[in-house]
């Protein structure tokens, strides 16, 4: 992880001075929209392939259980390798790994032995794992900082304030030895307590402390004064390395299994019988999802990361029928929502809407006591904002949009009162009483208004002709009852 | 075990009517599937010749779809094993095209007609390696094959039951295996799709192909296929149309309940 954060540090430093990199990387809502984007890339990623397997809902037990993994790499590093927990440590990311997989396996054990359905499955398996964690949390280590916000929420909003520093010029650590100017010296008598003398006297023995030697980085070293020019920092947020490596590895697993993963999501079956290990693949693809968990875990808390990797899939869903589209939606859907929502945060909506101008009519007509400012979480208005999209296209999406849903539905309607009226034509062209303008409606039991809609609709195709209070079949009519029969009614 | 030593006296008759190769594609010996502790096959031993068209036919619940399953390794084995011209199925995969039943795939997912096709080819190509134009040229080819060039671009849910059928078929075809399993291709289709199938089978025939269909409908089983297994758990006969596709043979399998059915063929295959 250091490494590609190295890389990444080069590359920028390469193109841009230090005092623009960390005015870019030390302004929050710059570092909040990268870490969110990223997460939400992720998201978008991986959460594409289990909306078509039907596995959205395991994002979420996993992104529970991996606290389970959190612990266990602590525990795992304290009483074993005997060495001071660290959380940024990459056991933690395998231990998130294998309680991830340890959860689907855990459900799937259950669900294979028959007695127990897979939502219910999924819900046995998730809190066991989940509270044993929060056990192990509270019977051995009492100093971990896990408070309930972290957990729910996650802190974007301080990302950038976590930052490791790289330094560029004037370099070198600084040594201090007792005898340079800068030391912290004091003389201390080693035998005053003892011998109950006084330092004045003369059996008094003295000896040489420094309170500062040691070596410094040149960052320190600046920190604490010790030199006289400040040396060139460029400062990188930890959460960004740790995502860009989450991104990065997410990119290429789809990217190199990206045939793979559409053959074994959308016929496990032909996938198996052409060679394939769906099963690895379904692992693999839960393995990410675990180490996207924890990664995310920091940055937007364990609730919320549900919403990156669920959301974005099924707007995208409503929105094309390609898979390479969809997982490109997904991705653009999840970074819009992490960019709008950090403005949301601050009391914009997609730059259109002011919430404290909202806030200030709502006072008004209803009476908020005066509280009209707005500043709410980040990753909470992520989700919100990449919620509002999903809706945005479940409404209005050209195919499978609710509005395209209802007019469908309604022209099918129509036409398939056409048919029955023609039909009924069609049957009864040589009973006159049948056709008769007036009456008509009562053979159908339909209303008035109903039947003249039907009627003008038919007309305006020519299929009727209307004289004398009679409705008649035209030649272009009968072809249509007799297209729709060989095409509906077809008879084997 | 009467029943089991009749199939067999048929398979060893069976080199003697069309075929004079006598090697078999595809042989099952002791195989035998449990559900939980129901048997759903009993010790099935089968053979089954090249370039036949083999309908395997039964009452439900009697194994049919499970015999090809278990058969492709898809789901577990009790005992037995099956050989696909002489070796297993990780040895022969590439010889072996699977047809599985079209409600086995949500045909809400994402993708063309022409990429469903494609998938067919993902055997020859493995692990990482693209498809390239061959590929897409194979399965353009399959589409017209089956009737379907005018549809390779639309989202596979625009498809009608039978066009899905034929989606599949076509997937199979590009393939391009000695050795075809289909797991009830004629089910709830449409005349148009039902022709084409038939079409489709003698084309596989004439090139030397065996298929082996799981068909429900015994009406047409004299007229489409040359060669029958029935099943009901066990191997009830196996053999030429002609000469196991009897009343009898139709008896023992459906037990009383086949009644009127059974003097279609009889009649047609007579």
């Amino acid at each position: 992880m250091q490494g590609i954060e190295t890389i990444i540090v080069q590359l920028l430093v390469s193109v841009f001075s230090p005092e623009q990199i960390n005015a870019f990387l030390g302004d929050p809502r710059t570092v909040a929209v990268i870490v969110g984007s990223m997460v939400a890339a992720s998201g978008a990623l991986l959460g594409t392939f289990l909306l078509l397997r039907r596995m959205s809902l395991t994002t979420d037990a996993i992104s529970h259980t991996i606290l389970l993994g959190i612990v266990a790499s602590f525990l795992f590093m304290v009483f074993v390798l005997g060495v001071e927990p660290d959380l940024s440590s990459p056991l933690l990311v395998i231990g998130a790994a294998l309680a991830g997989v340890a959860t689907v396996l855990l459900t799937e054990a259950i669900q294979r032995s028959g007695l127990v359905k897979a939502d219910a499955a999924l819900g046995l398996a998730f809190p066991l794992l989940f509270s044993i964690g929060v056990l192990l949390i509270a019977r051995f280590t009492s100093n971990i900082h896990l408070d309930a916000d972290s957990v729910m929420v996650g802190e974007i909003g301080l990302a950038w304030t976590n930052a490791n520093s790289y330094c560029l010029e004037r370099c070198d650590p600084v040594v201090i030895t007792p005898d340079d100017p800068r030391a912290e010296t004091s003389r201390i008598c080693t035998n005053c307590e003892r011998d109950a003398i006084s330092p004045r006297s003369s059996q008094a023995v003295f000896e040489t402390a420094c309170a500062n030697c040691g070596t410094y980085s040149a960052a320190e070293a600046w920190r604490l004064r010790l030199i006289p020019e400040a040396p060139v920092l460029v400062y990188f947020p930890r959460a960004i390395g740790v995502m860009s490596v989450i991104t990065l590895i997410n990119l290429l697993f789809v990217g190199l299994f990206y045939k793979e993963l559409k053959l074994s999501t959308f016929d496990q079956g032909l996938a198996r019988s052409l060679g394939f290990r769906p099963g690895w693949l379904h692992y693999g693809l839960m393995i990410l999802v675990s180490i996207a968990a924890v990664g995310a875990f920091d940055a937007v808390g364990s609730i919320l990361v549900v919403a990156f990797f669920v959301i974005p899939a099924a707007a995208a869903y409503l929105l094309t029928d390609r898979l390479a589209p969809m997982l490109a939606l997904a991705i653009l859907i999840g970074v819009v929502g992490a960019y709008s929502g950090y403005d949301l945060a601050r009391g914009t909506l997609f730059g259109i809407i002011q919430i404290s101008d909202v806030l200030v009519l709502l006072d008004r007509v209803i009476g908020l006591g005066g509280q009209t400012t707005w500043d709410s979480s980040i990753s909470a208005s992520m989700v919100l904002t990449t919620f509002m999209l999903f809706v945005l296209a479940w409404v209005f999406s050209p195919r499978y949009g609710l509005i395209a849903n209802f007019a469908r539905r309604r022209w099918q309607r129509q036409e398939f009162a056409h048919q029955v009226l023609l039909a009924h034509l069609y049957n009864h062209g040589d009973q006159p009483e049948e056709r008769a303008e007036a009456s008509l409606h009562e053979h159908f039991r339909w209303s008035r208004e109903r039947m003249r809609w039907v009627l003008s609709g038919v007309r305006a195709q020519q299929w009727v002709a209307v004289e004398g209070g009679l409705v008649t079949l035209t030649e272009r009519g009968a072809h249509e009852v007799l297209d729709f029969r060989k095409t509906n009614l077809q008879v084997q | 075990m009467a029943v089991h030593i009749a199939s067999d006296a048929l398979s060893i008759s069976a080199p003697t009517t069309r075929l004079n190769t006598g090697k078999s594609s595809f042989e099952v010996e002791d195989l035998t599937v449990a559900y939980n502790s129901r048997p759903a096959l009993w010790d099935v031993d089968l053979r089954v010749p090249e370039g036949v068209l083999m309908a395997i036919v039964g009452p439900n619940g009697a194994g049919k779809s499970t015999l090809i399953k278990a058969a492709l390794g898809l789901i577990p084995r009790a005992a037995g094993e099956a050989r696909f011209f002489g070796k297993s199925y990780e040895q022969a995969r590439q010889l072996v095209g699977y047809v599985p039943q079209r409600g086995s795939v949500d045909w809400d997912f994402p993708t063309t007609v022409l990429d469903v096709v494609m998938m067919g080819r993902y055997g020859r190509l493995g692990w990482l390696r693209r498809p390239t134009k061959r590929d897409r040229d194979a399965a353009l080819a399959a589409l017209e094959q089956v009737g379907l060039s005018a549809f390779a671009k639309r989202q596979i849910s625009q498809l009608s039951g039978g066009q899905q059928q034929r989606t599949f078929l076509a997937r199979a075809l590009v393939q391009e295996a000695q050795l075809y399993f289909m797991d009830e291709p004629f089910a709830a289709v449409d005349a148009v799709t039902e022709r084409a199938i038939v079409t489709l089978l003698q084309t596989l025939r004439a090139n030397n192909k065996t298929v082996i269909v799981v068909h429900h409908d015994l009406q047409t089983v004299p007229e489409y296929f040359d060669w029958v297994t029935l099943l009901n758990v066990e191997i009830i006969a196996t053999g030429p149309v002609s000469e196991t596709f009897t009343d009898e043979n139709l008896h023992r399998t459906y037990g009383g309940r086949v009644g009127a059915l059974t003097a279609a063929p009889e009649a047609a295959g007579a």
